[in-house]
């Protein structure tokens, strides 16, 4: 069949060319390949003040990095009269502050936008463990015999069973009173943080400690420090005092791994610091609206992102009216069953966004009424074909302003939106409305309606869906695949399902009935 | 409602509505040919050229201006009918079977005077009746009176005979009968029932009404089945040569079987309907499947058509 193989040449290219533009946004222009997956965009800015003597001061403080696994979207550094570097050490990155100071303190700032990342990326193979500075080999023997009998365990079980050591509260049932009281003295010497970590390392686990913020929204004069603890698939953080385990590593933001304290200073002294985080609101557009506009690629430059605000939002809603119509098609020549005209739900969704979805369909069932009664007792007069419409029509502009009367002064501000229904599908939806009824009965007319309506309804929750439209909005060449899809559909020649009832009689192997 | 009912139709043979658009209706039946069936008009001029019986047309009125002139071309004539040219459905037709002094009297005994004929006439040229909405020609012709070999089984009106052709060739018939629900019309969504007729020997089948299977008309009790259609041959040939009229591939040709004149076109269809195949309980696609594999000797004339399909097409109950 050449025709097929012609219908399959343009589906797929149809489907081809959206995937083509789609891998080369993501793989040379950085687009996220899900735009839409919630991201958790956070804001944290840093105040300090510097002092020190008179030949100066240098301060060393920690900021957050791309390497700890967060992504960085914009940040602001206010050096004032000092100098100002930035030094990267390992996976930590650290801003250096260094000059003269004032006599009360030389004030700093950083802020920064990031996007917290579910998961932090792999340890590197080459940082297994040593055990931590200044814990000598007596004490590492001692640890590696407390934690010996875990060492059959998985490294998630293994974990599960050590860290409630942080409060003296894991399972020492096998083990010799007179070691644990060795072990609770090293514990107070190395500190509690240190302590555990210890034990995860001689425990053969891939540990770090951490010095970070958790994210929350807050203002904080210090750091918090935790284990971080490699399962062999992804990290665990271990609260050092409480023992407490988080899988979620996303909920923290680390500013320094490896002991290094995140706030330093050579000859001088930071003081006042202050650490705060706030989520940001900046939406997903605002990112997305970002990333575009601050590039000259030529499809940057074509994106709908470049478009004055004020009209990109009808294309956001606009770009998804085409699923509309494909779930027109489905309904349709699918499932068969019956819609007042072909787009006519389509431009009711659309209308309901508005007024809401009950408003809307209320207020639609509402008109459809009044106009089908009107209509009824009308067609008596015989009016021709154009006049008669126009009738209906003025009545349904004045069911309109009585609803919008009625809304205004009942504060129901649904009812004011009236005005947006479309009121000429709405004309044309009660002529049609009285013919199928006397032409197929209130029972096919009542079908139709509830097609029309479920059609409306599923529309309207498709296009109100954010993640679709600002999928479709940035990557519009998704509309290409919507018409594959449409074209296939268009091709569809097999049973509607209900046709299986229709014909369900020549289905069966049936007897004749008598009646 | 499920795979197997689907499995089910295609081994039947079922003609399922979206298979008949896009396979046959927009393969086989050209835009341009439309209008002569939609127009009642076009397709009498058609059918006279070709020596096709239709209803005799006593006048066609195009113009409002000449609705008074329906006074003389009716003189004389006790019963006529009324339709749009452009109407579907059986809307705007007033069949008039009787003359009462200045008024008119339908079969169903309502009584009309000249000014509602009229009347009923202008709303015809206005358009009200044509599905576009365009102006309308009103056709006044002779009123058909059926012959009695359905008068057992109808309950009131005409009964018609509906024959599908593909590419010439008749494959499948029914006849619909009027109702007492169907008030009289033939219309199978009101309640009229339908009974399949064997294309190999013109003798009708079992019936449906409201999608069951029936073997009794539900009003007169009497049996649907094995009746002979008179001048079943004759009218397989009107059919046959609807396509040579029209180009049309795949069309439902209707008919009625008048008392006097025998079988009459009444109007051609260029998207027949499938609920044929429940009064045959048979489907159509393996008729169309069969005709299409048929060697091409037998589509030369509407005569060669009409026999390959009278040895083919027997009724295939299983
Ligand atoms: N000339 C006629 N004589 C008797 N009955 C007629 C005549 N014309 C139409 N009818 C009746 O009206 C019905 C509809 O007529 P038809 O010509 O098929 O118009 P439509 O296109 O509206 O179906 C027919 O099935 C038949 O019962
Ligand atoms: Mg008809």
């Amino acid at each position: 069949m050449t025709l097929n193989r012609y219908i399959a040449a343009i589906v797929i290219s149809l489907l081809v060319l959206p995937a083509i533009l789609i891998s080369y946004r993501v793989i040379s222009l950085g687009y996220p390949l899900f735009p839409a997956t919630p991201e958790r965009v956070w804001q944290i800015s840093l105040d300090a003040r510097i002092s020190g003597p008179a030949d100066g001061a240098t301060a060393i403080i920690a900021l957050p990095s791309y390497k700890q696994g967060i992504t960085l979207l914009e940040e602001k550094i206010t050096e004032g009269p000092l100098d100002f570097s930035l030094q990267t050490e390992g996976q930590n990155r650290y801003a250096i502050w260094s000059g003269a100071t004032e006599h009360e303190g030389t004030p700093v700032s950083y802020s920064a936008t990031f996007i917290a990342k579910s998961r932090y990326p792999a340890p590197a193979a080459a940082a297994v463990n040593s055990y931590p500075e200044g814990v000598d080999r007596a004490e590492q023997t001692l640890a590696e015999k407390l934690v010996s009998d875990k060492k059959t365990l998985s490294f998630t079980e293994r974990i599960k069973a050590i860290a409630p050591a942080a409060t003296g509260n894991w399972d020492t049932s096998r083990l010799r009173a007179e070691d644990l009281e060795k072990w609770s003295v090293i514990q107070n010497r190395l500190g509690s943080v240190k302590a555990l970590l210890v034990l995860f390392r001689a425990a053969g686990l891939q540990s770090n400690m951490v010095e970070g913020l958790a994210l929350e929204e807050n203002v904080s004069s210090k750091t918090d420090t935790w284990i971080e603890v490699w399962t062999g698939t992804s990290w665990q953080i271990i609260m050092p005092e409480t023992g407490i385990i988080h899988q979620r590593t996303g909920a923290f933001l680390p500013l320094t791994r490896f002991g290094m304290p995140a706030v330093r200073s050579i000859n001088g002294e930071v003081s006042d610091v202050r650490w705060s985080l706030n989520r940001q609101i900046i939406s997903q557009w605002g990112i997305q609206n970002e990333r575009v506009g601050s590039s000259d690629r030529l499809l940057n430059r074509w994106s709908l992102f470049r478009l004055p605000p004020q009209f990109q939002n009808t294309f956001r809603i606009l770009i998804l009216v085409p699923l509309g119509a494909l779930i027109v098609c489905v309904l349709r020549n699918i499932v068969g069953f019956p819609t007042f005209g072909i787009f006519m739900p389509v431009l009711m969704a659309l209308a309901f966004r508005n007024t809401g979805l009950l408003a809307g369909l209320g207020i639609f069932a509402a008109v459809l009424l009044i106009g089908y009664l009107v209509r009824n007792s009308i067609d008596k007069l015989r009016l021709l074909l154009v006049p008669r419409l126009s009738v209906i029509l003025t009545l349904v502009i004045s069911c309109f302003i009585f609803f919008a009367l009625v809304g205004n002064k009942l504060g129901v501000r649904e009812f004011m939106a009236i005005g947006l229904l479309p009121f000429v599908i709405l004309t044309l939806t009660i002529e049609r409305f009285h013919i199928i009824i006397e032409e197929q009965g209130i029972l096919e007319a009542l079908r139709t309606s509830a097609g029309s309506a479920a059609v409306a309804t599923i529309t309207y929750i498709i296009i109100q869906l954010e993640p679709l439209q600002l999928t479709f909005f940035v990557y519009p060449e998704l509309l290409f695949a919507v018409m594959a899809l449409q074209t296939l559909l268009g091709r569809y020649t097999g049973y509607r399902l209900m046709e299986l009832f229709r014909f369900r009689q020549l289905g069966e192997s049936n007897e004749p009935k008598n009646l | 409602m499920n795979l197997r009912t689907f499995n089910a139709l295609g081994k039947r043979g079922v003609l399922g509505i979206n298979c008949r658009n896009s396979e046959y209706i927009m393969r086989s039946n050209p835009r341009s040919a439309f209008p002569l069936v939609d127009n009642k008009v076009l397709t009498k001029r058609l059918a006279d050229k070709f020596d096709i019986p239709v209803p005799p047309v006593y006048h066609l009125i195009e113009h409002h201006g000449d609705i008074h002139k329906l006074e003389a071309k009716i003189a004389g004539k006790p019963d006529f009918v009324v339709k749009p040219a452009r109407g579907a459905g059986g809307k705007g037709i007033i069949l008039v079977a009787d003359r009462q002094a200045d008024n008119f009297v339908t079969p169903g005994g309502t009584i009309l005077s000249k000014a509602d004929l009229d009347f009923h006439i202008s709303d015809i040229l206005s358009g009200i009746y044509s599905l576009s909405g365009l102006d309308d020609t009103a056709i006044i012709e002779a009123l058909l009176h059926p012959a009695p070999v359905f008068a057992q089984v109808t309950y009131a009106g005409v009964p018609d005979i509906r024959v599908v052709v593909y590419r010439g060739v008749p494959m499948m018939s029914m006849v619909r009968l009027p109702t007492r629900a169907s008030d009289g019309k033939a219309n199978l969504h009101r309640g009229a029932i339908a009974a399949g007729i064997e294309i190999t020997s013109g003798k009708t089948l079992t019936a449906v009404y409201h999608s069951a299977v029936i073997t009794h008309h539900p009003d007169t009790g009497n049996p649907v089945g094995n009746i002979q259609v008179p001048y079943w041959e004759r009218m397989l040939l009107i059919a046959a040569s609807a396509f040579d009229m029209t180009g049309l591939g795949y069309i439902g040709v209707d008919m009625v079987i008048d008392s006097e004149r025998g079988p009459v076109l009444l109007e051609l269809n260029a998207r027949p309907g499938l609920a044929i195949q429940i009064a045959n309980l048979d489907g159509l696609r393996r008729r169309l499947d069969l005709i299409e594999a048929a060697p091409a000797a037998i589509f030369a004339t509407a005569e060669t058509r009409v026999s390959w399909a009278m040895q083919t097409f027997g009724a295939s109950r299983q």
